[in-house]
């Protein structure tokens, strides 16, 4: 079953009167426990993709069904509950809450919960212990080195148990230690049958996926699995090389 | 409970942003505090005029003729001489006038040796004492052959008699007044500080006809007290009064009066148009320095939200709805409003308590500025955050994070 389906997406930005068109009629499905790399050089419009599928933004136009439901009928409560039950974010610049220590920062999406959850505490306690952190719960973002506040954020965007997980450009601040051990952590949930949807412009990320989309110009490029991309890829650079 | 998490959220927000927490929490507090000592000052100084009515002794048979055109006690000229004995007498023949005290006054240094005060001296006649029924503790009070023969002799009220004499007995002694010098033939039973400080015993009173000839040099009277015969007589006896003084003053139909009434009446209806002004300064002084302290939170909390605006987005990519937004911001400027009343309440009450304690301004502490003063921030707090905290939430979460 396709967990998220769109149909001819436009994005037009207006700012000072100049009216932009960032994403130019893109239609896509992904199926459940897919895994899929969003690649394009910058300006491509990758992350105005992601804040649409991520009900952060609404379509100018174009359809949008997410998990069956119809995205652009949802009033801000309804868009509320589902960013904070079938979605997770992880972003390259983290996004931690400044001053509060990682318990809390993991915590934060448990507050916005429909019903509160029983045993919260817990949970936010065994999620940052699986992810290593369980010694360092109270240490705010700042005491913590780049790849830990990353984990933290893996650890918040999971708390909630949601079906999609999207991340933008996760490892673009981290070193390739830290970046490769972000992306196993990635590999491992889809593994575990989660839909994952990476936006990145590092080509070593985007082969983590299985299927990988190529953006250019506001549309979708190519549409390819991840062997047909690494052969064009491929026989594009041994192209450029002759 | 989602209101109460919001709540926590704000609480966390306010000790996470220190800085302008403090500020805020300074803009109200400084608003507050000086809304109740303004109050405070406001109270006191009604209650010094009040204080300062009633030590004039009016009984409700009587009422004062001041020289001088105006209004109570504000004369529009110092020097109006046309009020003289002759009037006095003229007044004191009417039917319904019981008695007739001719005042002059001044405020003279009066000395003793090396001590000396300044201090307001009256000369009146003997029946000053009956009309005002204040006791002679010591000694006696002048009486008709020391006014015949203008004799310089001084009644002292308490005050100046502590500065003069101190523990010794002043009867007997000479006391000098400019070139003149006075013998102390009695003093006045000690009446205290009012509750505002007036001193109604800073005051000495010599023969009438001695102040005309010896101290002042000249004719003309500062006032007249008039008794009438009863308390309902006062009315037609005043309109008796001014036709004699317009006649005796010589004024034609279309002059003002030159002297003016003061009445127990007059001055209550004086104290009460006085009192509403006062309300309505206190009203428009609180409402600015409420208003003050309510844009100060707006400002900071706008200033504060575009620092605080990847946490907002953050929240909102989290499940965090409109409305949770602007509960937590709404939350932080009610806070912040109620911790600057509760600590402006608490300098304001320590500056009252101070000017009250010190004697240059007159300050009363009532409990309503205070209520009305913690009433009133919690409602700057959400009129003032209002606006900023629904500008929070109503930012694109989209936008908030780039």
């Amino acid at each position: 079953m396709s967990i998220i389906e769109i149909d001819s997406i436009y994005k037009t930005y207006q700012d000072e009167g100049v009216e932009t068109e960032v994403l130019k009629g893109i239609s896509m499905t992904v199926e459940e426990g897919d895994y899929i790399s969003i690649v394009g050089p910058s300006g491509a419009g990758k992350s105005t993709l992601m804040t649409i599928l991520g009900c952060l933004a609404q379509p100018t136009s174009g359809t949008y069904l997410l998990d069956g439901v119809e995205v652009e009928q949802l009033n801000d409560q309804q868009l509320s509950r589902v960013r904070n039950e079938k979605i997770g974010f992880v972003f390259q610049a983290f996004h931690l809450l400044p001053g509060v220590s990682a318990f809390d920062n993991v915590m934060m999406p448990l507050l916005y919960c429909h019903t509160s959850p029983e045993g919260a505490a817990e949970r936010v306690e065994r999620a940052l212990e699986r992810i290593g952190l369980g010694h360092r719960l109270n240490h705010t973002p700042g005491q913590l080195s780049g790849g830990e506040q990353q984990r933290v954020t893996i650890a918040r965007s999971l708390i909630n148990d949601p079906k999609i997980l999207f991340a933008d450009e996760p490892t673009g601040n981290l070193d390739s230690k830290n970046g490769a051990e972000i992306m196993a952590t990635f590999d491992q949930l889809n593994a575990e049958g989660r839909t994952i949807i990476v936006i990145t412009h590092d080509p070593s990320v985007a082969k983590h996926a299985r299927r990988i989309l190529t953006l250019r110009d506001g549309r979708i490029e190519s549409d390819q699995t991840n062997e047909n991309f690494q052969k064009s890829h491929t026989s594009s650079a041994r192209a450029a090389a002759e | 409970m989602r209101i109460f998490r919001n709540l926590t959220q704000a609480l966390h927000g306010l000790l996470l942003n220190k800085g302008n927490t403090f500020l805020m929490t300074l803009g109200v507090m400084i608003g507050i505090a000086s809304l109740t000592v303004i109050v405070a000052i406001g109270e006191g100084t009604k209650a010094k005029v009040l204080n300062r009515i009633a030590s004039l002794g009016f009984g409700p048979d009587s009422f004062s003729v001041y020289s001088g055109a105006g209004r109570l006690f504000f004369g529009r000229s110092r020097n109006t001489t046309s009020m003289t004995l002759q009037d006095a007498d003229d007044i004191r023949a009417m039917p319904n006038v019981r008695m007739v005290i001719p005042r002059q006054r001044t405020r003279m240094k009066i000395i003793h040796k090396k001590d000396f005060t300044t201090t307001r001296i009256y000369g009146v006649t003997p029946e000053w004492r009956s009309a005002r029924q204040w006791v002679i503790t010591d000694g006696i009070f002048f009486g008709d052959a020391d006014m015949e023969r203008k004799r310089k002799v001084i009644v002292l009220g308490a005050t100046p008699a502590r500065k003069l004499f101190g523990d010794k007995d002043p009867l007997g002694k000479k006391v000098r007044v400019g070139q003149v010098f006075f013998e102390v033939i009695g003093l006045l039973e000690k009446k205290g500080l009012t509750e505002s400080g007036y001193d109604p015993d800073d005051r000495t009173l010599i023969p009438l006809t001695t102040s005309m000839s010896r101290l002042l040099r000249k004719s003309h009277l500062h006032s007249l007290k008039v008794v009438a015969m009863s308390p309902e007589l006062v009315e037609e006896t005043m309109d008796g009064v001014t036709q004699v003084l317009r006649h005796n003053h010589g004024l034609s139909s279309l002059a003002d009066d030159d002297f003016r009434f003061i009445t127990p009446e007059g001055i209550m209806q004086w104290v009460t148009e006085s009192e509403q002004a006062m309300n309505r300064m206190l009203l428009l002084i609180s409402t600015v320095s409420l208003l003050v302290g309510g844009i100060v939170i707006m400002n900071i909390l706008l200033v504060s939200i575009r620092e605080r605006i990847h946490e907002i987005g953050i929240r909102r990519c989290f499940g965090a709805r409109r409305s949770d937004i602007t509960q937590q911001f709404l939350f932080e400027s009610v806070f912040v409003s109620l911790l600057g009343g509760g600590l402006g309440i608490a300098l304001g009450l320590g500056l009252s308590v101070a000017l009250q304690q010190s004697t240059f301004i007159p300050a009363k502490i009532t409990w309503e500025p205070f209520a009305l003063a913690f009433g009133f921030s919690m409602i700057v707090g959400l009129v003032f955050g209002i606006h900023p905290a629904r500008k929070a939430a109503w930012l694109n979460p989209d936008e908030t994070l780039r």
